[in-house]
């Protein structure tokens, strides 16, 4: 830790383009899933559908996906040769960005269809029958489920910014371009240099957990 | 606000739920659709409310046709059986119900607080609307639905789920609230005694059928069937080759116009008089002793006598 402290103190420009890169590739996937991810739960827990409960277990499933699968399925389908070769986003950020969305998405899925069938059952018809639009409906059941709702996010972004696997298949690894925390680590141990290794993943914790607490306080606020 | 049902059906997993030709609520009346559970009295409500897409037919509110992304909801005040609310108070959850009826902020504070006095919850108003007891959330639940002061109130079982005493003062209280919020109200019960203390007219429901609609006492005193007799509170006998319902409380012994031989099988002690329990031309009949009544024992075969009946049929 004490070797972190003096990569931060000593303003290592690389070490904090690194921070930046691995927040803001990691940020943006969380959102996307949740833009995805909320109205896909939604619909799983408020749906009638045939093979509802099939999807769900594909959720479910998803939920432990390894990284590193996802990694080479995104890997797959991005590279030169691949159907989506002609893009040219293989080893980039979006690459990432793309895998991680892979990732979180079932998680978001999986929390917020939880969170929502644990709401009355008759809310939805209540909103509906006072006229609440389907926007508007969404609207007040995601604040209902915000405590669900933030334990999606926290869940994806915890799952994506400290996954290794498809962050190096996908992105690469490159240096002051797709290197984050994660891979990081892993380019310092494979290098030998262990004190900077453990310093990046004791970074990494703490990153975690900064952005954990600030959305446990916005989850605990008013619910005291 | 009228309502008019024109050749309604509506399906569950392949089964008719409801199948209604033809059915009307008069502008400005209170209608009890009374029925047995799983009659499709609240499925009937939903399809009113536009919370059901019918199989087939169609409802007009006033000119409005329901369907499921009509305006059509907005005529609507909906009361759910289940008192569910938002999180937050009583009173977050009556202006959120206005808000969503685009009743302007500073209009607000006051139909809520009027709300709240006549249906008496203004004590809870700044409580969490989760947290209180069974008849305070079922007023919460009504003051909601009456806030709107919508055309149409549909209230789904108003009374069931509260506890004895609470359910006492709110059958006595809501046909106030009624009359001083709602317009036209369609109830759904399975109880008589609600149907009748608190509508004006009757629709009684069995098995997804309209077996009689129209004013209480119009309904009450010519029940269209043995089904709907006995609904209505009749026990229904065959006197010399009538039909007839007797209401509850009606038998006494000896011989009148109309007659028949009871099969005493118990004798209970009410405590300050005594019922006679038996078989009646093969109904289960009940009849209340009175001073001078002869003695009677379990066996014992006696006449008895309607003292006001209905024609079935």
């Amino acid at each position: 830790m004490g070797e972190a402290v003096a990569l931060l103190a000593g303003g290592d420009a690389e070490l904090y383009r690194i921070i930046g890169r691995t927040l803001a590739i990691s940020a943006v996937a969380t959102v996307l899933a949740m833009l995805v991810g909320v109205p896909l739960g939604y619909g799983l827990a408020r749906g009638r559908f045939p093979g509802r409960t099939l999807l769900l277990g594909a959720v479910n499933t998803g939920m432990g996906m390894p990284p590193v699968v996802v990694g080479l399925v995104v890997w797959l389908l991005l590279t030169r040769s691949g159907p989506l070769g002609r893009w040219e986003l293989i080893y980039t950020r979006e690459a990432m960005v793309l895998a991680q969305f892979v990732i979180a998405t079932p998680l978001v899925v999986g929390f917020t269809a939880a969170s929502i069938q644990s709401l009355p059952a008759q809310l939805p018809d209540l909103l509906t029958s006072l006229g609440a639009g389907r926007l508007r409906k969404l609207w007040i059941l995601s604040r209902e489920a915000r405590l669900g709702l933030l334990a999606a996010v926290m869940a994806g972004f915890g799952a994506i910014v400290s996954e290794v696997g498809a962050s190096m298949t996908v992105g690469g690894n490159l240096r002051d371009s797709t290197r984050v925390l994660t891979t990081a680590i892993v380019t310092e141990t494979s290098r030998g240099n262990l004190p900077v290794a453990l310093a990046l993943g004791g970074l990494l914790l703490a990153l975690a957990f900064a952005v954990n607490l600030l959305l446990t306080l916005v989850q605990q606020r008013r619910n005291g | 606000m009228e309502v008019a049902v024109e050749g309604l059906r509506f399906s569950r997993s392949g089964r008719t739920v409801l199948d209604i030709p033809s059915l009307g609520f008069a502008g400005g009346s209170t209608t009890a659709v009374f029925g047995p559970n799983g009659s499709g009295k609240t499925t009937l409500l939903r399809l009113i409310g536009g919370l059901e897409r019918p199989a087939a037919g169609a409802i007009r509110i006033g000119r409005a046709e329901v369907s499921r992304n009509s305006e059509s909801r907005r005529h609507v005040g909906f009361a759910f059986q289940e008192a569910v609310f938002v999180g937050g108070t009583v009173r977050r959850n009556l202006d959120l119900a206005l808000e969503l009826r685009d009743v302007p902020p500073e209009e607000r504070w006051a139909r809520i607080a009027e709300a709240a006095r006549e249906c008496g919850i203004e004590a809870v108003l700044d409580r969490s609307a989760r947290q209180l007891s069974s008849g305070e959330a079922q007023r919460a639940n009504l003051a909601r639905a009456l806030a709107l002061r919508a055309p149409l109130t549909l209230l789904d079982e108003p009374l069931t789920g509260i506890d004895r005493v609470a359910r006492t003062q709110l059958l006595d209280d809501l046909p106030r609230m009624l009359a001083t919020f709602a317009a036209t109200t369609i109830l759904v019960t399975h109880d008589r005694e609600e149907a009748f203390r608190l509508a004006d007219h009757l629709v009684v429901l069995a098995e997804g059928r309209v077996r009689a609609a129209g004013p209480k006492s119009v309904v009450y005193a010519r029940p269209p069937d043995r089904m709907t007799a006995e609904l209505l509170g009749y026990t229904v006998v065959e006197i010399a080759g009538r039909m007839l319902g007797v209401p509850a409380g009606a038998w006494a012994l000896g011989n009148g116009d109309l007659w028949v031989d009871l099969l005493v099988e118990r004798v209970v002690d009410m405590g300050n008089h005594l019922h006679a329990v038996g078989a009646a031309a093969g109904e289960r009949v009940d009849v209340r002793l009175r001073i001078g009544d002869p003695v009677l024992v379990p066996g014992d075969r006696v006449r008895i006598t309607p003292r006001t009946c209905v024609p079935v049929g």
